[in-house]
């Protein structure tokens, strides 16, 4: 089947089969920034935003996400034009093989979006579901901190058009047919 | 007493204690910035930070949009623990739309010739137990078939069309049930090829090693009759552990178009994997080629070949290209795990405090085969006994047994933290029976610079000399850890029923397999300046590129910008044991440093014809290489481009070294544990988990720092959580990250590494490894620690509130 959707901010139509989640549809699709850990929503390492709201992909059917707004690491910054939340990561060595990266910094963008100015606990309560097996998450923790703190000095010069701050929802088990958060 | 000229080429001679002074500092002279390293043991981005981020690094998995006609394979796995396949049906199997080949053992694409799935150098010291495919069957999971499809889902339909009869066996999931007299028998001795020494297949004994320095039951029958010695016993126990690499295993394996395999694989060890192919497949080892990518991480998992061979045998038949990616259920249970083990110490000490004798046994759960069960059993005594190598009379025994159970291999650490749980532990009952303060028990005891470390070679037979310690900055890391852990001075809670403790554990590990391992580096010159540098080394993400590009550029003045890593390639890169060991930044490193400056004696050439000096009075640093004696410089891309395009003599600079040794200068460390327990329910919180560690010279203080801090994660989690359980037909019970219970960001408590710097002076630039020793005390440090606040002691792992309690209630 056809789903249309808005991936990165601009327009795509994705052949996907019925059954397939969001994770296979994006990485048939050659967008293979969001990987694949287990499959069952436990390791995060597949996060993606959906409507801005972090997703685990794996465990989202594809047909759901129909006129959806998905946003992939592949729509921040580029390796010459990183974007804030990419920089700090890289600034603070906040990160080791980077199987789990793409997933931490969509989790960060959900995060930073919905609270630009997160305190530790709430850093680590938005973290847990996303697993890191080399850092010790001490480094990563760091990272979105310091993203926090980069991205309110950019907002100070450059607001990006006032894109409504989505409302966080809160997780009250999978939603049926896939993990909702 | 003779030693070589450069004291860093790895091989420097035997040194008396009060000589190792000298070798401080030794690579000042080399140092082209004057005693500053430039590049080296400074913060440099990792190199592959931005691909990271940005999403654009490729793993295996990765690079399946680009395969034309790519099949997708699921494995059918044994559903019993013990037993034989009397009939497989594979033809509804078959029948399925989009199934390209089932294979089975009878498949002639399949090999059937024993082999093991350890990756280690040639020969292996692990039977050859194992078949790609399997109808004798020994745990749940073992591979019986496999299918290649268009697709995975229909590749995992069809394999559970395949209709399967066993013949089931009595299983046995206890090394002692394996050993015990009419147990079911998993091996027969005469189709186990490379059999290790003292396996005795009748009790399902893979391997049994012993070594013993002085005479230990001598020490032991004087101290009984001797009211001033004093004899402890304990007994330790851990659960297998799971590497929980975050990339599954993957492999996309082809026949390519001159007929060679070609394999893109998560591998640690390209090279072992190559040669066992080639064994396997009775094929010469130059038909097959095979690329590491990324790695998403591979933690000693991946020194395993244990996907490899059914991708190709599914590639084969399908005759088209094959990827094949483990779900995560089959990471938990059907690749590789930390072997259980259970570790009697005994010691004699007297009442001053002076260990006078070891003996320390070790029974380890190999599972259903045996790579690494020889080695890994071993050094669980063997890693830690050197921390008190004075010591005058030491055993060791270690057993490895086969059960029905998933296969252990190698993993961080190998075997340490198992033994490091026993013998630290161990450590802290004997210091509370003699009343002495751990610490101070055990630095009476402690292995420090200069000493001859004989229990390392407790295992080899002969007369083993031991290796000198040139380095170690023990003592350092006791210092600052305690400092930062508060050892002094924790608060006690208000509350009665609240108490609080540090803990401490000391570990060492080794830098590499002395006298096994081999390093080589390639690299040459642009005619821009920069460099392309190809080492057989295998960076599975904590940042061995980037450690390769700093020696590289610190020895040619460039900056580690200009310095192009490529990622290993049998067919391309120079040879490399793996990464495996704590080997990579000591033994290959070693190697790079040789070959940039091979390369460096090649571009002075170049530069003493432009600048008209002579070539020993220039040195290289900040992209030029400059004569002290005039000031004059000539960039490093003036010298690339005049060894290419130049009027005189063109010659591309090409430096190439190789690098293998018998040192293997252990890096030393010490945990701390902060620990509230709460008397009336066992349960118990960790303010700070401190690691202090003695790496030598980091290369990249930062990834250094990151890798204690994830070690430490790992070790915390073998501490406390983990583990799998099986029912009592052997299925496992943990098939997925959320019954394992790994620590998320909310559950972790903060870690806090620390640098102790010391210099090796066999080392490049006076490295040595950090990439193990941090897994290992976490374990021993937390049960010191609740022991120290509550009075009890948890001998076997994980620890938990509930075991906690009950010794509470006995007590
Ligand atoms: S792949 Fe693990 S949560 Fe999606
Ligand atoms: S960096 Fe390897 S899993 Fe996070």
């Amino acid at each position: 089947m056809e789903l249309e959707l808005t991936l990165n901010g601009d327009d795509a139509t994705l052949t996907v089969a019925r059954s397939a989640s969001l994770l296979d549809a994006l990485r048939r699709a050659g967008y293979t920034g969001a990987k694949r850990g287990c499959d069952t929503g436990d390791c995060g390492f597949c996060t993606v935003l959906v409507d801005g709201d972090p997703v685990k992909s794996c465990v989202q059917p594809a047909v759901r996400t129909d006129g959806a707004a998905v946003e992939t690491v592949e729509g921040l910054g580029s390796q010459d034009d990183l974007h804030p939340i990419q920089a700090a990561f890289v600034d603070n060595a906040a990160l080791q093989c980077g199987f789990c990266i793409p997933g931490m910094i969509m989790r960060t963008k959900g995060l930073l979006d919905a609270n630009p100015d997160p305190d530790e606990g709430e850093i680590r309560e938005s973290l847990s579901g996303n697993l890191c097996r080399c850092t010790g998450y001490e480094r990563i923790l760091d990272a979105v901190d310091d993203a926090a703190g980069r991205l309110a000095r950019t907002d100070d010069v450059a607001a990006d058009g006032g894109r409504p701050v989505p409302e966080r929802r809160s997780c009250a088990g999978p939603a049926p047919g896939g993990e909702q958060e | 007493m003779s030693r070589t000229d450069d004291p860093d080429d790895g091989r420097a001679g035997e040194l008396p204690p009060d000589e190792a002074e000298r070798d401080a500092g030794a690579d000042a002279a080399d140092d082209p910035a004057g005693g500053e390293y430039a590049t080296v043991a400074s913060r440099e981005e990792k190199v592959d930070a931005r691909s990271i981020v940005t999403g654009d690094a490729r793993y295996t998995a990765d690079y399946a949009g680009t395969v034309p006609d790519l099949a997708e394979a699921a494995v059918l796995r044994s559903a019993v623990a013990h037993g034989v396949v009397t009939e497989i049906d594979t033809s509804r199997a078959a029948e399925m739309d989009g199934v390209y080949a089932v294979i089975t053992p009878d498949s002639p694409s399949v090999p059937d010739r024993p082999y093991t799935s350890a990756g280690q150098s040639y020969p292996e010291p692990s039977p050859w137990d194992l078949h790609v495919l399997r109808r004798r069957v020994r745990y749940v999971g073992d591979p019986i078939a496999a299918v290649a499809a268009e697709d995975t889902a229909t590749a995992r339909a069809a394999v559970r069309r395949i209709d399967v009869t066993y013949e089931e066996f009595d299983a046995v999931f206890s090394p002692e049930a394996a050993m015990a007299d009419g147990a079911p028998r998993l091996h027969d001795a005469d189709e186990v090829e490379n059999v290790q020494p003292g396996a005795d297949y009748e009790r399902n004994v893979e391997a049994r090693v012993a070594g013993e320095i002085g005479d230990v039951d001598a020490a032991f029958e004087a101290a009984a009759a001797r009211p001033d010695r004093t004899v402890v016993e304990t007994e330790w126990e851990t659960p297998h552990q799971s590497h929980c690499v975050p990339e599954p295993h993957t492999t996309i394996a082809r026949r390519d178009e001159d007929d060679r395999y070609h394999l893109v694989t998560s591998t640690q060890v390209p090279w072992h994997v190559r040669r066992q192919l080639a064994h396997l497949f009775d094929v010469p080892v130059r038909d097959v080629r095979v690329t590491k990518p990324r790695i998403g991480a591979g933690f000693g998992g991946k020194q395993s070949m244990v996907i490899e061979p059914i991708a190709l045998a599914l590639a084969l038949a399908a005759d088209r290209p094959v990827k094949l990616e483990a779900t995560r259920t089959e990471e938990f249970h059907a690749m590789r795990l930390r072997r259980p083990s259970r570790v009697t110490v005994r010691s004699v000490v007297t009442d001053e405090g002076d260990l006078e004798a070891l003996d320390v046994s070790v029974v380890t759960n190999s599972g259903a085969y045996g790579p690494h069960g020889m080695t890994a059993s071993g050094a669980v005594g063997k890693k830690p006994l050197p921390l008190y190598t004075h010591t005058p009379n030491v055993r060791l025994e270690a057993t490895a047994v086969h059960t029905n159970l998933p296969v252990a291999g190698a993993m961080r650490g190998y075997g340490a933290p198992q033994g490091h749980f026993a013998i630290e532990g161990h450590m802290d009952e004997v210091a509370r029976e003699l009343g002495l303060d751990p610490i101070e028990f055990r630095s009476r005891n402690l292995i420090g610079e200069g000493d001859l470390d004989v229990a390392s070679k407790i295992l080899d037979p002969g007369e083993g000399h031991g290796r000198r310690i040139r380095s170690c900055g023990l003592d350092e890391c006791i210092d600052r850890g305690k400092d930062a852990i508060g050892w002094n001075d924790v608060d006690q809670p208000e509350e009665d029923h609240l108490h609080r403790a540090c803990g401490v554990a000391l570990a060492m590990q080794g830098s590499g397999i002395p006298g096994d391992e081999l390093g080589a580096a390639h690299i040459r010159m642009n005619e821009d300046g920069s460099f392309v540098l190809q080492t057989g080394a295998v960076d599975i993400g904590p940042g061995a590129d980037t450690a390769m590009a700093q020696i590289a550029a610190e020895v040619l003045g460039a900056r580690p910008a200009d310095i192009v890593v490529q990622p290993s390639d049998t067919d391309v890169s120079p040879f490399d044991y793996g990464a495996y060991a704590s080997s990579t930044t000591y033994v290959t490193g070693q190697a790079v440093k040789k070959a940039a400056e091979d390369a460096r004696e090649q571009l002075f050439g170049v530069a003493a014809r432009l600048l008209d000096e002579p070539a020993d009075a220039l040195t290289a640093r900040g992209g030029a290489v400059r004569s002290e004696r005039t000031g004059e410089s000539v960039s490093l891309e003036a010298i690339g481009y005049e060894s290419i395009y130049g009027d005189d003599v063109r010659a591309q600079v090409m430096g190439q070294a190789s690098h293998s040794t018998d040192e293997s200068p252990p890096p030393f460390g010490a945990q701390f544990v902060d620990v509230t327990v709460d008397e009336r329910t066992g349960e118990f919180e960790i303010h700070d988990l401190v690691f202090a560690v003695d790496c030598g010279v980091a290369i990249n203080p930062d990834l250094a720092a990151g890798q204690v801090t994830g070690a430490m994660h790992m070790s915390y989690e073998l501490a406390v959580g983990g583990g799998l359980s099986f029912d009592d037909e052997g299925a496992p019970e943990v098939c997925g990250f959320r019954d394992y219970g790994m620590p998320r960001t909310d559950d972790q408590p903060p870690l806090t590494p620390i640098l102790v710097e010391t210099h090796e002076p066999t080392g490049p630039f006076g490295a040595k490894s950090v990439a193990e020793v941090p897994t290992n005390a976490v374990p021993p440090a937390l049960s010191n620690a609740i022991r120290r606040a509550v009075g009890v002691r948890v001998s076997d792992l994980p620890i938990t509130p509930e075991k906690v309690n009950a010794a509470l209630d006995t007590q």
